[in-house]
């Protein structure tokens, strides 16, 4: 049924077509802009900066975007500010990090939540694993959690934040091992995460997989464990963590995308769901994201809205516990 | 000696022409307020999408060096620094610039520049293996060590009275927790939206420094007295040379706290400047002069801010983590080419690593080349009439501190905090220590945090803060910056009568 | 030196202590606690420092800072005037170069001393402002790309 309708509204649109592109006029006439909640350098903005500089191409946009950055406090400045204070005229994009916004709105305190925002579609997904010092003397994370049964709350690793995927996944395995341990949450994002690990500050980490396979290559870390559904193409050697005995699914997998304000025009909307996946998936965006380490997944707006919706639901249930 | 064999790569005609772009871009963007460098090189990110990995690192290289530099000219003619790297800066070369050495002054600061930044990209040639120890070896505890370092400079920097250095100093850590705490994500003092995502350093310092100068130019009213009597000297290039190398003290003082705070990850860039400015303050004969026009302040600051340069991409290169929010910057430009720095990067990509740094090398003496040029005829900014050079650097100031993050907020807090700080001015506080305690309070906050969740998983409080060589040490520097402070303020005391204090106040309004 | 600074010098400190008190107290009484240690720390020196300087000025030991006179607030209030519909109005209502191009051209001609009276000056002041403008344009609009809350023209 659903796809049926889903169906029908495609079919719709294309019948329709001329119809929104006079609801559109000339949109987009100037310059978009994409907000991005972390500071520049980091991996969300670097990715930001390569999928849309395709953008001004006339078979995607026509118009160049530019990359405003809106740090702050593990993302909640910039989705605030996005939520309450963008304009949705079409022209002010966001991008999204789930599920960094998602937890960080069950937890309170902040001003948007899912429903605040309207998902144009996906770009990528950063799986979150499990690393140590290339001299730890942990080898798979059964050392680690066996570390940890023996010294409840003593084994300290290192993450990006609070209510970031990095924390999630960190209770995930917390729940999943029935174990305490230390989680420290770093000030200076995943990169100030990783160099704790590298310099030996706290016992292991939870990182990005993308700074992972860098920081191992330069054989730095280990990698022990991916929490994701099914191993990597970046890392094929390393098992998931449920290969590795414990329950945890993909609940933390860092899914970057745009979106719009609540309240943009529903012609824009669906003009922008229809050319930024295509603007995603031109060759040179491509092979600059696989250079740079970064996986790729392409997410239509339906699919992403599924997705938003089932992470609500699992993050409601892991949070609850706290 | 890799660096000499690849160094005929930079001259190449392309790699040469980016070379220059880099650097002329560079200046004019470090130069424009609110432009920091990491925006700078975010901003050129793009362009070498199109350029091979080679030469898209010239110009980000060129780019990088030149921007920190730059920032010394809005810094000296309009008292706006550009970054937190400039703010020193301002403190002697904003006045020297009012008594008519702006010449002067932006010749010393570019020749410092050079000097301390060839200084930082030799140690990063020559010492990378040994330095990168050194970068990790800051963990939170010697990080908020350092932060409280900093904060017992607040009280002797620019201000006649330490208590009332002290005070901005509170008042600016306070401004600084304002907004979402960076660990817990809890809300602290948002008394107005525009403060709801905390107070954004840029704008804070182009308020705080930039508005009580308008002010003071509009308080002058329609008089046609001051700023048209002033003579712009000229300034002969000789002599800032050999008033750079008659200073050894502060050049060397600069040269080597630059690069050896630069190299810390996180903290460095921003401090630099101050630390070494307040550092060759206590060491110089001539201490009292600071803050009233004096060559050894602008000589300290400018070649402490460049010389972290180089030292600043050592994590970078060597571990591929990005020390600083620049390196990061410049991180994602070598990813987009699939060049993953590391160990590796000078075996694998030779031509790629070894002429970046070259650039920087070259990039620095062009630098200084164009800097010395337009020294010139910039100078001569100060005989501007007050009325148009208020209006000029309001428009300034309202741009820049927009253009950070597209934020109106941003506006209304740098105003604000503005003309507050003019008001403050005339009752002896200062906008330097404010700035510094508004840096450096989230620094000492969430190292604080951080180390006290380690200590309390592990070794505990006591000794996680209180053992290590580096502990002592920086515990060692704190005890003995803060001991030297209270003897100056004692034996400051016998003599300053109210007149004296007026008069510095005097030379510097 | 009047007695002038000395009062204002009370004032001036006793605002700031006033704001020293008001933070500590919001600090020690807001929860969660755990995000509030370091802030109490804070603003217990501030409040105590501010409260120093707010007892040296009683006594009249405020050494530094020279207070203001009145003939400068007096230059200073129609400027200060501008500034303040400038930023915290026109340039969101009106747009950004709109309403810079305003304020510059306001700024200058009352701060400006040449004679109001020629037309020479008007011509001298509207050319600075339209070269002022060009550079801000050029530097903020077609090289940095900054999208300005209304249109980018504006």
């Amino acid at each position: 049924m659903k796809n049926w309708i889903a169906g029908a509204a495609v079919a719709m649109a294309a019948l329709t077509g001329s119809a929104y592109a006079e609801e559109l006029g000339d949109y987009p006439e100037r310059p978009l802009m994409l907000m991005v909640s972390y500071g520049a350098g980091g991996a969300t903005d670097f990715q930001a900066r390569i999928v849309t500089m395709t953008a001004g191409n006339e078979d995607a946009l026509g118009m160049p975007m530019a990359i405003v950055n809106k740090p702050g406090a593990g993302g909640r400045v910039g989705w605030n500010w996005f939520a309450t204070q963008a304009e949705p005229d079409g022209y002010t994009l966001g991008a999204y990090n789930i599920p960094h916004f998602i937890a960080q709105s069950i937890e309170g305190g902040v001003e948007y939540s899912a429903d605040s925002f309207e998902p144009i579609a996906n770009w990528g997904a950063d799986p979150a694993v499990f690393v140590v010092g290339a001299e730890s003397p942990f080898n798979s994370m059964d050392d680690v959690i066996a570390f940890a049964k023996e010294n409840p709350g003593g084994l300290t690793f290192s993450g990006a934040g609070l209510f970031v995927g990095h924390h999630i996944a960190a209770l995930q395995l917390e729940q999943a091992a029935g174990v305490k341990m230390a989680y420290i949450p770093n000030n200076a994002g995943g990169a100030g995460a990783m160099r704790a690990v590298i310099a030996g500050e706290v016992m292991g980490g939870v990182n990005n997989l993308s700074d992972a396979f860098r920081a191992q290559e330069a054989g730095n870390v280990k990698v022990l464990g991916v929490f994701d559904l099914d191993r990597n193409d970046f890392l094929p050697d390393v098992p998931t963590l449920k290969e590795q005995g414990y329950n945890i699914d993909n609940a933390s997998v860092n899914f970057r995308g745009v979106m719009v304000p609540k309240g943009t025009p529903q012609p824009i909307i669906d003009h922008l769901a229809a050319t930024v996946p295509t603007m995603f998936e031109n060759g040179r965006v491509q092979s600059r994201m696989k250079a740079g380490g970064s996986p790729m997944h392409i997410m239509t707006r339906d699919e992403v809205l599924e997705m938003w919706a089932a992470r609500q639901e699992t993050l409601e249930k892991l949070l609850a516990g706290l | 000696m890799d660096f000499l064999f690849y160094m005929g790569d930079v001259f190449m005609p392309m790699n040469f022409a980016l070379l220059l772009l880099g650097t002329v871009g560079g200046l004019i963007l470090g130069a424009t307020p609110g432009l920091s460098p990491t925006m700078a090189v975010a901003l050129l990110i793009p362009f070498t999408f199109q350029l091979e990995p080679q030469q898209g690192l010239i110009l980000l290289g060129a780019a990088y060096t030149s921007t920190v530099a730059g920032g010394a000219v809005s810094a000296i003619l309009l008292k706006i620094p550009g970054a937190p790297a400039n703010i020193a800066t301002t403190l002697d070369g904003h006045t020297m610039a009012t008594k008519g050495e702006g010449a002067k002054a932006l010749q010393l600061s570019f020749l410092a520049s050079a000097v301390g930044g060839l200084f930082g990209v030799f140690l990063l040639i020559f010492l990378t293996p040994v330095l990168a120890q050194w970068a990790l070896a800051f963990g939170p505890s010697h990080l908020f060590w350092l932060a409280i370092l900093g904060v017992t400079v607040i009280g002797t920097l620019d201000s006649s009275s330490v208590v009332k250095g002290l005070l901005s100093g509170c008042i600016g850590l306070w401004l600084a927790t304002i907004g979402f705490d960076d660990i817990m994500g809890a809300q602290r003092f948002i008394f107005h939206p525009a403060v709801s995502g905390g107070i954004n350093v840029i704008p804070a310092l182009i308020g705080l420094f930039a508005i009580p100068q308008i002010i003071t130019m509009l308080t002058k009213g329609r008089s046609r007295s001051d700023a048209e009597v002033i003579k712009v000297r000229r300034h002969p290039i000789r002599l800032a040379f050999v008033e750079v190398f008659r200073r050894k003290t502060a050049l060397a003082i600069g040269t080597i706290t630059g690069s050896v705070i630069g190299l810390i990850p996180g903290v460095g860039g921003q401090i630099a400047g101050l630390v070494a400015y307040d550092q060759s303050k206590k060491f110089s004969k001539e201490g009292e002069k600071f803050g009233t026009g004096h060559s050894e302040g602008v000589i300290a600051a400018e070649s402490a801010n460049n010389a972290m340069v180089g030292p600043s991409l050592v994590p970078l290169l060597t571990l591929s983590i990005p020390g600083s929010p620049t390196a990061a910057v410049l991180l994602g430009g070598l990813l987009i080419h699939g060049i993953f720095p590391g160990p590796d990067l000078f075996m694998n990509y030779p031509e790629v690593a070894w002429t970046f740094i070259d650039s920087m090398l070259i990039g620095q003496i062009l630098m200084c080349v164009f800097g010395l040029y337009i020294a010139g005829f910039a100078a001569s900014v100060a005989r501007v009439p007050h009325g148009v050079m208020a209006a000029v650097v309001l428009g300034l100031a309202v741009f820049g501190s927009y253009s950070v993050q597209n934020s109106m907020g941003d506006v209304y807090v740098m105003a604000t905090l503005g003309v507050a700080m003019y008001f403050l001015e005339r009752f002896g506080f200062s906008a330097a220590p404010l700035v510094l305690g508004l840096i450096l309070g989230p620094i000492a906050e969430a190292n604080f945090i951080q180390g006290a969740m380690i200590a309390n998983a592990t070794v505990g409080l006591g000794s996680y803060f209180f053992t290590g060589w580096l502990n002592w040490l920086l515990i060692l520097i704190v005890v003995a910056s803060v001991s030297y402070s209270v003897w100056m303020e004692i034996a400051h005391r016998r003599y300053t009568t109210k007149e004296d204090a007026v008069a510095k106040e005097e030379a510097l309004s | 030196m009047t007695d002038l600074p000395r009062s204002q010098h009370i004032i001036a400190s006793g605002l700031i202590a006033a704001v020293g008190l008001t933070v500590a107290a919001i600090s020690f009484t807001q929860e969660p606690a755990d995000a509030f240690v370091f802030p109490r720390l804070i603003s217990s020196v501030f409040a105590v420092l501010a409260i120093w300087t707010f007892g040296k000025a009683v006594l009249g030991r405020s050494k530094v800072g020279n207070g203001l006179s009145a003939q400068a607030m007096r230059n200073l209030l129609p400027g200060l005037m501008v500034m303040g519909i400038y930023v915290y109005w026109a340039a969101k209502a009106l747009g950004f170069y709109t309403s810079t191009t305003i304020a510059f051209f306001v700024l200058l001609s009352l701060y400006d001393p040449a004679p109001h009276g020629r037309l020479g000056t008007w011509l001298k002041r509207a050319a600075i402002t339209a070269g002022f403008m060009a550079v801000i344009y050029g530097l903020f609009a077609l090289l940095l790309n900054v999208f300005t809350p209304k249109e980018i023209l504006f």
